[in-house]
């Protein structure tokens, strides 16, 4: 039994912080996996997070989520819940889970990084526990769906997603090796737990499980609400390390890297949760549009409390990042609908009548700008020529953020300028990217991004053999079983309007 | 002759396209190779004629890549008029 009280012990241990008299501070926090940018050690030290954990108390709040969650894992396999899930929302969780949970075991590393390199004994302290919280996410996220293997074979790659070069892989290991597996602890605490997970991880976590335990699916609702309780604790390595910074006149240096990741977690947020929100939830169960949650989550708690900080919203808000709330993302999933045999779930077309009613219902004028593309899809799917539905080339990719460049559709829509790619030539080669602000980035550390090969650029280079579609899904790792089909088998064609109507 | 990759769209459409041409196709052939994608699939069949847009300028129909100067991966634009 501990001879001490709590408060007796807690301060002292957890701010064991000194000067060094046998090395050089620079050489115990070399500045590239540190990033001080100058500040001294005592100002470091002013560090300090609400939590306040010692490790006897988080190894008892851990035990007793996991009893939690597997508890409720043991109760819905005896009750086959899975298959009496929508096709839609299958799919959902399935691009979910190739997405997460090795992410999320990479992410322990990050934490790592910081329990190592962070500038602030309480830092460390919070997160080593940030470490094993991830490590707990990648093992919970990767044991679920792996139970489910024999009722669903996608949910193999649960696993296996990150370790192919399957186009969605190649855009989720360049974001998050920017972000933590190959970032320094500064970077990584205003990048990956202030920027990603006090912001974004809330839209598909909080998101998500609302609409879970809307459609009834108790275990992925369970699983991702005890990963919240976690990233609520260590995403507050954040806003700490950012006072710091301001208070020690780098608000400059912190406003850019969170410019920066901010633009590309709305990328893949785009992409991931989007789709799921908006097309792949059964419409019955759906408790507000992706933009809806975008404007809750992002654009009024998180934004209110970074301003509160004393920084600025990014550069391109208003003119860039406000605009797409209307139509990026369902570029993106016409995109992943057409060239469904790249992914690894089932897309679901989401566009019978009475979606579409809800669709345009959410967003004015879906009909006349998205519906006139889906009304030629439709009409090929009813005659029976759903060849026509599937690709023959490939699109481009984005240099940056490695996702489709659907400029045209921004163009189309009357939201962009141009149809073109925004171009840059670098060191004689030429890189394409999706937006402004992808190329930004890139502009802003070149050095970093520019020897990485999008796979389009694999094809040119004649990685892909043979150079066709079948070359690439198979360079993709795809295989029959697991290349996305439509999800309802094209019954939303076919759908029509109640009479009523 | 030579095969030569560009990046294209058609006018309407939504994504950019990954599209092999020849050096010495010309501007219909080229508008057609990159249209085959598009139009009866995502755009409805267009009336009128092809035209070719590259770096702001319209091509002649009979003009050929080799002739237009067009580069690996340069972007072109299809539109019906």
């Amino acid at each position: 039994m501990p001879k001490l009280q709590r408060q007796q012990y807690y301060d002292l241990t957890r701010d064991m912080n000194w000067h060094f008299r046998y090395v050089d501070e620079a050489e115990v926090f070399p500045e590239a996996m540190s990033k001080s940018l100058g500040v001294p050690a005592e100002e470091w030290w002013k560090w300090d997070e609400p939590y306040k954990l010692t490790f006897r108390e988080y190894t008892y709040n851990q035990v007793d989520k996991d009893t939690g969650i597997y508890s409720i894992k043991s109760v819905t396999n005896r009750a086959n819940l899975y298959e009496k899930l929508d096709s839609g929302w299958r799919s959902a969780i399935k691009a979910h889970y190739g997405a997460i949970p090795v992410p999320e075991y990479l992410a322990s590393i990050g934490e790592a990084r910081m329990a190592r390199f962070g500038r602030a004994a309480a830092w460390r302290n919070m997160a080593t526990f940030g470490a094993l919280d991830e490590t707990r996410h990648g093992q919970a996220q990767a044991w679920f769906p792996y139970s489910l293997i024999d009722k669903d074979p996608q949910m193999d790659w649960a696993l296996k997603t990150l370790h192919t070069n399957e186009w969605g892989a190649i855009a989720a290991r360049h974001l998050f090796d920017d972000m933590f597996t190959a970032n320094d602890a500064v970077s990584t605490a205003i990048q990956l737990t202030f920027t990603f997970e006090t912001g974004f991880t809330n839209l598909q976590f909080l998101g998500m499980a609302a609409d879970a335990l809307h459609v009834g699916d108790m275990e992925f609702g369970a699983l991702i609400s005890s990963i919240q309780t976690d990233e609520a604790r260590h995403a507050q390595q954040g806003e700490p390390t950012l006072r710091v910074l301001v208070a020690n006149g780098k608000k400059a240096e912190a406003q850019k890297m969170v410019d920066i990741m901010f633009w590309r977690s709305w990328r893949i947020f785009s992409l991931l949760t989007g789709l799921s929100m908006d097309y792949y939830t059964p419409l019955e169960y759906r408790s507000m549009s992706f933009k809806e949650f975008m404007e809750e989550w992002i654009i009024k708690q998180f934004m209110d409390q970074f301003k509160d900080l004393g920084m600025n919203t990014p550069w391109y808000w208003e003119s860039h990042f406000l605009p797409e709330l209307d139509w990026y993302h369902h570029g993106l999933h016409l995109g992943v609908w057409f060239w469904r045999p790249t992914v690894w779930w089932n897309p679901d077309a989401g566009v019978s009548p009475a979606e579409r009613d809800w669709l345009e219902e959410k967003y004015p004028g879906w009909n006349d700008t998205f519906g006139r593309w889906w009304d030629v899809i439709t009409e090929n799917v009813r005659k029976g020529e759903a060849n026509k539905t599937l690709p023959e080339t490939f699109p481009v990719v984005c240099n940056l953020c490695q996702i489709p460049i659907i400029t045209p559709c921004g163009h189309a829509i009357g939201k962009l300028e141009r149809p073109i790619p925004f171009m840059l030539e670098y060191n004689g080669r030429q890189y394409n990217f999706c937006s402004e602000i992808c190329r930004w980035i890139f502009k802003e550390q070149p050095e970093r991004y520019h020897g990485h090969l999008s796979i389009v650029d694999r094809l040119l280079a004649g990685q892909i053999q043979p150079p066709t579609v079948e070359g690439a899904l198979a360079y993709m790792g795809l295989t029959p079983e697991i290349m996305g089909q439509d999800a309802d088998n094209y019954q939303w064609a076919f759908a029509e309007r109640k009479a009523a109507e | 002759m030579a095969a030569l990759p560009v990046q294209a769209a058609v006018r309407g459409d939504f994504v950019v396209l990954l599209v092999l041409v020849d050096t010495e196709d010309t501007m219909d052939q080229v508008a057609e190779k990159v249209a085959r994608h598009v139009i009866d699939r995502r755009l409805p069949p267009q009336g009128g004629r092809p035209v070719v847009r590259v770096n702001g300028q319209d091509l002649p129909p009979g003009t050929t890549v080799a002739q237009a100067g067009i580069g690996p991966m340069q972007f072109i634009e299809v539109r019906y008029e």
